[in-house]
């Protein structure tokens, strides 16, 4: 066979039949999902940074180019103290939630602490719940006037003035601690589960004691997992709007999210030094979040001889109470306590710091809840219908994104797969509210402004990636001879990811599309950039409340959210098992 | 039938497949006539997975063509490619590849439920097929509460039920326990036989390569290296890879001296500096003067105790381990190592001095 004489009709026909053989579902849908990740995640960090180059004139109007802004980060009259308040607050936090994780985890996994298999859900329970409600739980425990905590002290005790002060940037260092520790905890505790026991015994027998030998070798064969989770609670802490906003912010402690949040949508807007900050903030996380990545991250599985260890627990002798109670008091503290106190303020008309059962009503509950009611308050009401939206719909949105995303990843070779695989590691590094200035700055003058539906991208945008991973886990697992089996019986790529791929993937799809629900249904960072009138979610509706009405009524809507959030994590848990999340 | 006249069923002409800088298939061709069973035999590494998986579609091939009656399947040159759903092919997997989370019934069933047949030929077509392989009792069961050897018998009922055009089996019997592989072996090449589909088999087990094909073709490093029927493969290797790599061979390096007749010869080896000159057959591609390798299967060494004819090796029995039915020899002659089966009557005992007659017949002359 000669190709030369070919005559132009079969030329034609050659380039048809290679036409087709490119254009199968598996190429065409491979081909718009990484166009819309591409977009999605590149579109807002390109234009955050050239946004950050943009200068606005003192009347406002005009903009030149420049590094006027970048100046500004450190002549301001406040953005340097927010710097150092960010980093005293990240630091402190840090701290005190590796503290609290490494030491959970340990009793949790390596010792012999009573109920120990009870109390691990309620360790990770602050996880899942809303720093920003924790911030206004503490808020109203730890007040100096109206502070539960204090008025009991001064009743109870009789203590002058105030036993605490939760207002001050030490409160947020206290409750971003303690919610972040389980995030710690869960890089920890998996690979202490899965050490090898003969690592510890052998220490032993050289004659070195438990204390010893949990320091010198349980301990340092964890460090990568601790350094990991340490530096995911930094950036977190870095990150994080809710709890300064609530607790220290007011008080003179700026940091650089409330700074950015009063950019973006405060009197003395300016998006460009807005666009400026977050850069600043997500160039300080994407760094670390990349050491975490590329050289913690990968070291973590070297400590680790393999899967199938029923490690023997320690025999903390009488200290394993002393170890129950510890645990017990951070369940209290982190859990219990805030919740408690968020029911007592909820059910009183006003706060004042004392209790008084024959004040105690529902009618908060009516007035945030019942929203068909025509005194209902319209933030509130908005922010229930929206953040059911955006949970339910964003997560099934961000799921399908995931499970296709992961496919690609895994399960073909073609060009671009580094580069998704690439894509969806990068929303990781950017917190919420960084992304979510990239995006505003992006689709300000785009008909999707002030709709939900920009709230949707930029959820699914900066989450996505948690869904992926937990199908990514699954995938992994699975050969892809199951796969490769269904095409050779007749099966079309889509009839083999419908019959096939999805049904052996459903735990992990179930599981990450709970965790973004829960994620969805709680965000604040992303939702306060980006809202406007009409497009509130629940979280912003709690800021609302706690903005411009009462404490009660604030603790009402928080109460809300709390016990869907309950619920959602107990659905989580049923359905993922204890290791889902320590991936 | 058309397909006929074009000589082979199955047709793969100058196929070639890189990965990265590495030609894992190196333009190799081959045909096989209707309802034959043919072998893709070699060490790992060789090419014959690949060379499966592009007949299956499962990956793209860079040159060539493969071609299955009159559709062709991957075509570079004319930009065909058909996707692996549109061959109609059976494939049984190395892993088995049986779905967890269906019953037997359903995993057998998907074929033909993909192929839009009625219900009710379905029922019959797979209870026929689970017969056919003897799982009819395991038909309700999860696929998970299969054994190894029960998932291997499912894989192949859902690779022939549809009867295909091509049955494809890569590695499919590594997994199993030796007792079980055996057994496998003829029940695979039964059950081929009565469904009569053409198949290609993948394997590194030359065992099973020699129990179970029409035909085989040895590979290595991408090419092949030789094509035959079992018995000519092991009785006429074309050279020492293929020699050495089926069955258990004598090598022993030497020049061509003489062809007296066509294929036939002498070949001069050397023993402590003395020549010594082996009548043998020739294999192909064998001439006067050419170096080749003499190659003795161990059956076809002759232990004596005494020197017959005058023509045999001396040595020394370094190890004679008695297993029933014959004695495993070695015996030492100049720097080589012979591998002798002898008779247990023989009696050879280590440190024995023994004098190895070769059968002209039984030695060939092969290319290095």
């Amino acid at each position: 066979m000669t190709t030369q004489s070919l005559p132009r009709t079969v030329e034609r026909s050659l380039w048809a039949n290679r036409l087709r053989a490119l254009l199968t579902q598996e190429n065409i849908i491979t081909i718009i999902v990484s166009l819309i990740v591409g977009a999605a995640v590149i579109l807002p960090l390109l234009t955050l940074f050239v946004s950050s180059f943009k200068v606005l004139d003192p009347l406002g109007w005009d903009t030149t180019w420049g590094f006027g802004n970048y100046v500004t980060l450190f002549t301001d009259r406040i953005i340097p103290k927010a710097f150092v308040n960010t980093l005293i607050i990240s630091t402190g936090s840090t701290i005190l939630a590796t503290g609290l994780g490494v030491s959970l985890a340990w009793i949790n996994a390596r010792t012999n602490c009573p109920g120990r298999d009870y109390l691990e859900p309620y360790n990770l329970i602050p996880f899942f719940l809303s720093p920003f409600i924790g911030a206004i739980a503490w808020h109203n425990l730890g007040e100096p006037q109206t502070g539960l905590l204090n008025n009991l002290a001064r009743d109870v005790f009789g203590i002058e003035g105030a036993l605490m002060n939760i207002d001050t940037i030490w409160g947020v260092v206290w409750v971003t601690g303690i919610f972040f520790a389980p995030l710690v905890y869960l890089f920890v505790v998996g690979s202490l589960r899965r050490m090898d026991p003969s690592l510890e015994d052998s220490a032993r027998t050289t004659g070195a004691g438990l204390w010893r030998t949990t320091m010198t070798v349980t301990l340092p064969l964890v460090m990568p997992g601790i350094l990991s989770g340490a530096i995911i609670v930094f950036v977190t802490s870095a990150g994080e709007f809710g709890v300064p906003f609530k607790l220290s912010a007011p008080y003179g402690w700026e940091t650089l999210t409330t700074q950015i949040f009063s950019k973006a949508v405060g009197d003395d807007a300016n998006h460009f030094l807005g666009a400026t900050m977050a850069m600043s903030l997500g160039i300080i996380t994407v760094f670390l979040i990349w050491i975490q990545q590329r050289y913690i991250a990968p070291r973590s599985f070297t400590t680790v001889t393999g899967k199938g260890f029923r490690p023997n627990v320690l025999d903390l002798g009488k200290w394993r109470w002393l170890a129950f109670g510890y645990n017990l008091s951070f369940i209290f503290v982190a859990v219990i306590l805030p919740i408690a106190c968020l029911i007592i303020v909820s059910l009183h008309p006003v706060w004042t710091g004392k209790i008084i059962p024959e004040a105690m009503t529902f009618n908060n509950y009516v007035k945030t809840l019942f929203f068909w009611r025509p005194d209902a308050i319209q933030a509130a009401t908005n922010g229930i219908v929206n953040s059911l939206i955006l949970a339910f719909g964003g997560s099934t949105i961000a799921m399908v994104m995931a499970l296709v995303v992961s496919y690609m990843i895994h399960r073909t070779k073609g060009f671009g797969v580094r580069l998704l695989d690439f894509l969806s590691v990068v929303p990781i590094g950017f917190p919420g509210i960084v992304l979510a200035m990239g995006v505003l700055v992006t689709y300000i003058q785009t008909p999707i402004y002030a709709t939900l539906w920009i709230l949707m991208l930029a959820y699914i945008t900066r989450f996505f990636p948690y869904g992926q991973r937990n199908i990514s886990a699954i995938m992994m697992a699975i050969s892809e001879e199951l796969d490769q089996s269904s095409r050779m019986a007749g099966a079309s790529w889509f009839t083999t990811l419908w019959r096939i791929t999805i049904p052996l993937l459903k735990p992990g799809i179930f599981a990450g599309w709970i965790l973004l629900f829960i994620i969805f249904l709680r965000e604040l960072s992303i939702s306060i950039i980006l809202f406007s009138t009409g497009t509130e979610t629940l979280s912003v509706g709690v800021y609302y409340l706690t903005n411009f009405e009462n404490e009660p009524l604030t603790a009402a809507l928080s109460m809300a959210q709390t016990v869907v959030l309950l619920i959602a994590i107990y659905v989580f848990r049923r359905v993922a098992g204890r290791e889902a999340l320590t991936a | 039938m058309n397909s006929e006249n074009q000589g082979a069923y199955l047709e793969v002409e100058n196929l070639v497949k890189w990965f990265g800088d590495d030609p894992a298939v190196d333009n190799i061709s081959f045909g096989i006539p209707k309802g034959a069973f043919l072998t893709l035999l070699g060490p790992s590494g060789c090419g014959k997975t690949t060379t499966l998986m592009s007949v299956a579609g499962l990956h793209s091939i860079d040159s060539g063509r493969i071609r299955v009656g009159d559709v062709v399947y991957t075509s570079p040159k004319e930009g065909i490619f058909l996707p692996p759903e549109k061959r109609d092919i059976g494939m049984v997997f190395q892993s088995y590849a049986i779905w967890p989370h269906m019953t037997v019934t359903q995993n057998v069933a998907y074929p033909l439920e993909i192929r839009k047949v009625p219900q009710s030929e379905i029922d019959d077509r797979v209870a026929d097929v689970l017969a056919l392989v003897g799982l009819t009792d395991m038909a309700e069961k999860m696929a998970t509460q299969l054994s190894g050897g029960q998932q291997q018998r499912a894989s192949l009922a859902r690779a022939i039920v549809a009867q295909p055009r091509l049955l494809l089996f890569d590695e499919p019997l590594s997994n199993l326990d030796l007792k079980l592989r055996e057994q496998m072996r003829v029940e695979l090449k039964r059950i081929q036989n009565e469904v009569g589909i053409t198949s290609i088999y993948v394997t590194h087990d030359q065992s099973e390569a020699l129990v179970m094909s029409d035909e085989i073709i040895v590979m290595s490093k991408g090419h092949i290296e030789q094509r035959g029927g079992p018995l000519e493969i092991y009785s006429r290797p074309v050279n020492e890879y293929v020699s050495n790599f089926i069955g258990v061979a004598n090598l022993i390096k030497g020049r061509v001296v003489k062809v007296t007749e066509p294929g036939r010869g002498t070949v001069k080896i050397t023993d402590h500096g003395k020549d010594i000159q082996v009548t043998c057959n020739l294999g192909p591609g064998i001439s006067e003067g050419s170096d080749a390798v003499l190659s003795v299967r161990p059956e076809n060494v002759h232990a004596e105790r005494e020197n017959g004819n005058g023509t045999s090796l001396e040595g020394e029995v370094l190890q004679a381990i008695f297993l029933g039915s014959h004695v495993d020899c070695r015996v030492q002659w100049g720097d080589f190592e012979w591998k002798v089966i002898a008779h247990p009557r023989a009696r050879l005992k280590q440190g024995e001095k023994v004098y190895l007659r070769l059968d002209p017949e039984h030695t060939l002359a092969v290319q290095p």
